[in-house]
């Protein structure tokens, strides 16, 4: 599989994006814009960036995802960051990256989880 | 045990920086470190190389592993580019001249052994760093 595939799948309301391994800074910038359009087009309500393959991230991968959060959530839209190695944890962290009002699951099938609880809540208060 | 393991590569455009994480992996892992200190490494390699990108326009990536009572592995990034103006203030987290968020290089720093940062205004600088491989 080449290195810059971004897979983008709709799952009911739900964006499920896979992130590859070793992304160049042209395929995580391609992404973020990829994300947003997909939100528009398919109406979609939450978010799930899967970076269980990413081995590295650094701060310009970083601050697109946390960009990319929060304009995902301008639309009206909730991301769930999920499937974080340990490895990638442990250097994040001590880079000094946060990940601040960035909601995080162990793997795709938490993510989806909380999504599904988080959208309904929302559709019983509207 | 005497791994003999050493390179460099020119840091010229945007996938260089891939191809700089790509050879620093594989260094590090042929010298034996462990998962989380490869990745360590390895996105510290990234920032650097990415800063040599952004601020110097082009440089050089040398590697080279450290066989003595210690064993490890050294990295060195050297551009021709503008130079820190303060590097003191450029270690300091938070601080950023261009458009990143200014944790590059204290981050850097808190991802490896060693780093020593050389800088001359108008002439370019040399970040070296270490990381020690424990037994």
């Amino acid at each position: 599989m080449p290195n810059g595939t971004v897979s983008v799948i709709k799952i009911r309301d739900i964006l499920l994006v896979t992130v590859p391994s070793d992304p160049d800074d042209i395929t995580v910038s391609e992404l973020q814009e990829q994300v947003l359009y997909a939100m528009e087009r398919h109406s979609a309500k939450g978010l799930i960036l899967d970076i269980s393959t990413v081995e590295t991230v650094d701060s310009f991968f970083a601050r697109t995802i946390s960009e990319t959060v929060k304009m995902v959530a301008l639309m009206g839209g909730l991301s769930v960051l999920s499937g974080m190695r340990a490895c990638v944890a442990v250097t994040t962290t001590q880079l000094g990256l946060t990940f601040e009002q960035t909601l995080t699951a162990l793997d795709v099938d938490r993510a989806m989880d909380m999504l599904s609880v988080a959208m309904d809540d929302k559709g019983d208060s509207a | 045990m005497n791994t003999l393991c050493q390179g460099e590569m020119p840091i010229d455009t945007e996938n260089d920086i891939v191809m700089a994480r790509k050879s620093v992996r594989e260094a590090a892992v042929t010298l034996g470190f462990g998962v989380t200190d490869v990745t360590r490494i390895v996105t510290a390699a990234s920032e650097l190389t990415r800063n040599i990108y952004v601020y110097a326009g082009s440089g050089i990536m040398r590697w080279h592993s450290i066989n003595d009572s210690n064993v490890g592995l050294e990295l060195v990034f050297e551009d021709k580019g503008p130079g820190i103006i303060d590097v003191k203030l450029a270690m300091e987290p938070g601080y950023s001249t261009g458009k990143g968020l200014g944790m590059g290089l204290p981050g850097t720093k808190r991802l490896m052994d060693e780093m020593d940062v050389l800088s001359e205004i108008g002439k370019g600088t040399t970040i070296r760093i270490r990381k020690w491989l424990r037994q």
